[in-house]
């Protein structure tokens, strides 16, 4: 798909869940400033072409759901 | 497209209240009360403690099947150990939050609301006539539903909130991690509840343990991840368990944010109103939600009735809602808030030391107000915490 007109740079790495590990709590929705997260019918799935790579909802999970990949 | 003049999502207390509200204000209306889970007060997410008088003011707790355990002290333990008990003028209950939700459900169901199970909100717009169109997801398929007000009681991840154009967005200072077990066949004052503090017990927020029954209770705790030494909420609290319960039988487990931040700037918009936790209407300085959600669902649902009736749901009317919520709670929520952040400065010894001041004070006089008073002749470090709560 190709990137929005005036997207910033791409990040390096951005937010991957393990669906296998995630408890779909919720807790990580609210702290993603650009909102690139999102519960579809009780999975967490978050939006690679949204997310920043700014990395605040990596710590937060109470479970360590959530690590930072690269964004190829 | 089916109609409705009010779609309340979610149906735990704020959402279950705010559609018997609005029903119980309005019977004409037609109120739909939708729930993601195919059962209403499933998984619980809660240590499920709650106050005495608020909660009676929306159910008779009182051999209620849904009361598990009525509480009557509070055992503040200190980084170091130190026991405190602190005597409680009101009593306070752990529920049991499947049976409790259910029972709110039926009984908006009761005062004549449609309630929907395993019904997930997946998106919604606004109509050309000015109301919002909701898409539903279901496990037969979409549809898609217009309502003249949608109540977003749907928690910490809310959507609505999001769809609607709201800034629903946490700092992360201010999301506690959180994670619980019931443990059974532990040892423990079954009226009590117990709440420990600790940079390395729970950093940025606490431990606790709410009895569920004599050799039951929920134990768990919440952290502030930017204060973590890099274990996550589950890790801090294994290392506790190990440490106070280790015997225990782990026959529940369940993990969640606690949204420790103020009330939302605004909650409202045209046709839209969010309450409770989605709303962040929890008490800042203790977690507290519960009763929150249901008085905020209560305001939610008389101000939808009110602005169907009056033929106008516009954004002007619906702020009677955020202005009422605030006068009852939020702008005391904003001091809490305050007094959050002058604790997080505080480190392990003043509480340690704060505990054996208020250990010298007879048992018996051992209020609040005057550990509180004690505590600012003793720790002058706390004068800042109270100029901030009373400025």
């Amino acid at each position: 798909m190709a990137p929005p007109p005036l997207a910033r740079a791409r990040p390096t790495e951005v937010a991957a869940v393990d669906l296998a590990v995630c408890d779909r709590c919720g807790l990580c929705l609210p702290l993603c400033p650009p909102e690139a997260i999102h519960l579809d019918f009780q999975d967490l799935l978050i939006d690679r072409h949204t997310c920043t790579g700014c990395r605040k909802c990596i710590a937060p999970c109470p479970v360590s759901a959530l690590a930072m990949v690269a964004n190829a | 497209m089916p109609d409705h003049d009010v779609l309340v999502v979610g149906a735990g207390p704020a959402g279950s209240v705010a559609a018997a509200e609005a029903k119980r204000a309005a019977p004409e209306l037609d109120v739909l009360l939708i729930e993601r889970d195919p059962f209403v007060g499933t998984p619980v997410r809660c240590a499920e403690g709650v106050g005495d008088p608020g909660l009676r003011e929306f159910a008779d707790p009182d051999g209620a099947p849904w009361a598990a355990r009525k509480i009557t002290r509070v055992i503040i333990l200190a980084p170091d150990d130190t026991e405190v008990k602190v005597a409680w003028s009101d009593v306070a209950w752990i529920l049991d939050r499947t049976r409790f939700d259910a029972a709110l459900a039926a009984q908006a169901a009761a005062e004549g609301v449609e309630v929907q199970v395993a019904t997930e909100a997946v998106g919604m717009g606004r109509t050309a006539d000015g109301r919002w169109a909701m898409r539903l997801r279901t496990s037969s398929g979409e549809e898609t539903v217009r309502a003249h007000v949608v109540i977003g009681a749907d928690g910490v991840e809310t959507m609505v909130g999001r769809w609607a154009g709201l800034d629903t967005r946490v700092p992360a200072r201010d999301m506690e991690s959180c994670a619980q077990y019931v443990l059974d066949g532990i040892d423990f004052d079954a009226d009590a509840i117990y709440l420990q503090f600790g940079d390395h017990i729970a950093p940025g927020g606490y431990a606790w343990l709410f009895p569920k029954s004599e050799r039951s209770a929920n134990v768990g705790l919440g952290i502030v991840a930017l204060k973590s030494d890099g274990r996550n909420a589950r890790e801090y609290l294994d290392e506790w368990i190990a440490r106070r319960y280790a015997g225990g039988a782990r026959t529940g487990y369940t993990v969640g944010g606690v949204i420790v931040h103020h009330t939302l700037k605004r909650t409202h918009t045209d046709g839209v109103m969010i309450c409770g936790d989605a709303a962040h209407m929890v008490n800042p300085l203790s977690g507290g939600g519960i009763v929150n959600a249901m008085k905020s669902g209560r305001l939610a649902g008389r101000a939808a009735a009110a602005a169907i009736r009056a033929g106008d749901t516009s954004q002007a009317r619906l702020a009677s809602y955020h202005q009422a919520w605030m006068d009852l709670l939020g702008e005391a929520h904003l001091k809490y808030y305050r007094i959050k952040q002058a604790l997080a400065d505080l480190d392990d010894a003043f509480f340690n030391g704060l505990a054996r001041t208020v250990n010298g004070i007879p048992s018996h006089k051992r209020t609040l107000g005057r550990v509180f008073a004690h505590a600012l002749v003793r720790h002058p470090q706390l004068i800042p915490v109270a100029a901030r709560f009373f400025v």
